[in-house]
């Protein structure tokens, strides 16, 4: 069999240049993104500074960062006072009048300060007095007179393990489960090349998908990008689009969400129809198993090439993540899209973390069907593009559906 | 440095809501949204407290850090503030807030929640301080002035207290002696300690 191999992997030297230089790139991002997961930039830090000047009846008076700042806390202080017993501080008939004006004419400034790292450290830490007078965190609900969402809490001290899982995990899993495929991928391809039609091109092709199959295929696809980009730049704007201004992620991040709404719909329609469509086809069978113990053959040119019908395992497992991933964000999102609708505050927190996760690892598989499906295999995107795919590939990859095929065609000759 | 906190001791508290009714009027906060609102447990039991709760300028803030864009930021001073231009209104702050401190003013609307709101600690946003785009889009700078939040000066029976956390402790402290007893500052340890075993 392998001396009729005409066209080998090795052979798309372009197509392995560029992998290798892809390869390259998203290792150097691999590397730095876990640097990110080291670096300890996970705790919130003052940005700002607060200092205060004197006016002085002419002009606001200027004073050097450090006694400037040591005034606006002296008067803070100074003032919170006011609020002990009465007796000590009134208004009361038994006690002096106050001087209320503490530092008179006082007016709080603010400017940029670098270095917060300290202050979130020295607040963090509490003094015996403190500690002693410190109630056990609990997750407490009552009632209130007031009619807004949520107005019942007072503490749930699991939103803290919610902000652990959201910007400390999810985000970073998300960033290596995509960097990485993409990297393995791109690795893939410098090494191995493509997967070529290892008999050539022949003169004949066979009709794979009809035009349903197809639109919905696309329209999927479409929409999970658009679903994808948008939802990128939530989950990463900070780190991608943050450099570009402030201003510029609140303006993108505003898009994001309003077109990651948008596209929503026709998702959700494909993810129906394709069920529908595809589920039949796509159910387990046991020589799924040994396709995918052989991993489909795809790193040799002339091995041998699992037998398939229609959808080979690596499609089924496609196509199921396509399917129950699907259902798994349209469920989650729409929950999402109607807060306080038929979820409570725990269980939107929980549709919200399924969604981010769900996605991430939905963004990565897809880099997988994306790449497998253009550059990764010679022949492969016309199946989805014109619907026809060459004879000699279709022999290769689902011997068992062409055989099917050319079956039905024999009945009928047309 | 001055280390803002705000502490309301239950027992003192008489949910005459008078916190949250002079933070909306003095900030001038739009319909469907609160800054400040009091919360009643074990209602009409023995053992009823009322509590009243707004946001706490935690210490390493979580609404800050989850934060996709960057619309909160903290201060020097311990508070935290938000930038309304730059908010996509994704919830994610209510989600990582303990005290549900983060208002949205259309909750309810195919997940467009508009511009989170929540407590300012009186001290503002972004804008320059004391100016009228910031008096619209915040409310009242009080603590530009060397006030401190309304809330708490209001306060008829100093159940809430404002102001720097040691001489806020101390003042609690002082009082627990006086009278006896006392119920612990709640959600002390969830928002300002959330790293130090107590």
């Amino acid at each position: 069999m392998s001396e009729s191999v005409v066209v080998h992997g090795r052979d798309f030297v372009k197509y392995r240049i560029g992998g290798a230089i892809v390869a390259a790139v998203l290792a150097l991002a691999l590397v730095w993104q876990v640097y990110e997961i080291f670096n300890g930039d996970a705790r919130t830090i003052p940005e700002v500074r607060w200092g205060a000047t004197v006016y002085d009846g002419t002009a606001v008076g200027s004073q050097d960062e450090a006694s400037s700042s040591l005034l606006a806390s002296q008067a803070l202080a100074e003032r919170t006072r006011f609020q002990a017993e009465r007796y000590q501080t009134g208004p009361s008939p038994s006690a002096e009048q106050p001087d209320y004006s503490v530092v008179p004419d006082i007016y709080m400034t603010t400017s940029p300060m670098a270095f917060g790292e300290e202050f979130t450290e020295s607040w963090a830490r509490f003094s015996e007095g403190t500690g002693a007078m410190l109630h056990a965190p609990q997750r407490i609900i009552g009632i209130s007179s007031l009619p807004y969402p949520g107005a019942t809490i007072f503490e749930r001290p699991v939103a803290r393990d919610w902000r652990l899982g959201m910007a400390d995990i999810a985000t970073h899993l998300g960033a290596l489960a995509i960097l990485g495929m993409g990297f393995l991928l791109a690795l893939m391809l410098a090494i191995r090349g493509r997967v070529p039609i290892a008999h050539g091109r022949s003169t004949r092709t066979v009709q794979r998908f009809g035009l349903l199959e197809r639109t919905t295929h696309w329209m999927t696809s479409v929409s999970f990008i658009g679903l994808a980009l948008t939802g990128l730049v939530i989950a990463f704007g900070k780190t991608l689009i943050m450099p570009f201004g402030e201003e510029a992620l609140g303006a993108v991040g505003w898009i994001a969400t309003w077109g990651h709404i948008m596209f929503f719909p026709p998702f959700a329609l494909g993810i129906l129809v394709m069920a529908v469509m595809w589920t039949g086809r796509n159910l387990p069978e046991r020589r799924d198993l040994h396709w995918l113990r052989v991993a489909g053959g795809f790193f040799s040119d002339g091995g041998p090439s699992p037998p398939a019908k229609k959808f080979n395992a690596g499609q089924k497992l496609v196509f199921w993540s396509a399917v129950l991933g699907g259902l798994l964000m349209v469920a989650s999102g729409v929950t999402l899209m109607f807060p306080f609708y038929w979820a409570n505050l725990d269980t939107l927190s929980w549709a919200m973390l399924a969604h981010a996760v769900a996605g991430l690892l939905l963004i990565a598989i897809f880099v997988a069907h994306i790449y497998i499906g253009s550059v990764g295999m010679q022949g492969a995107f016309w199946a989805m593009w014109t619907g026809r795919v060459d004879h000699n590939w279709a022999k290769e990859h689902h011997a068992l559906w062409l055989v099917q095929i050319e079956a039905r065609n024999g009945k009928d000759p047309t | 440095m001055a280390r803002l906190k705000f502490l309301c001791d239950t027992d003192r508290c008489i949910e005459c809501n008078a916190c949250a009714t002079s933070c909306k009027n003095e900030h001038e906060v739009p319909w469907g949204m609160v800054r400040r609102r009091v919360v009643t447990i074990n209602d009409g039991e023995p053992g009823e407290r009322s509590i009243a709760v707004s946001c706490m300028h935690c210490t390493d803030a979580p609404c800050v850090a989850v934060c996709p864009v960057s619309t909160l930021y903290q201060t020097d001073i311990g508070v935290v503030l938000h930038d309304k231009d730059i908010c996509i209104g994704c919830g994610y702050c209510f989600y990582a807030c303990p005290f549900g401190a983060p208002q949205f003013p259309r909750a309810t609307l195919f997940g467009t929640r508009g511009v989170m709101d929540k407590c300012t600690y009186c001290a503002g946003g972004p804008e320059e301080n004391g100016s009228e785009a910031e008096f619209r889009k915040y409310g009242r700078n009080r603590i530009a002035e060397g006030k401190l939040p309304i809330c708490a000066e209001v306060c008829s029976t100093r159940a809430l207290l404002a102001g720097d956390g040691d001489v806020v402790g101390e003042i609690y402290r002082e009082r627990v002696v006086a009278r006896g007893f006392g119920s612990g500052a709640w959600g002390w340890k969830t928002a300002y300690y959330p790293e130090q075993d107590a």
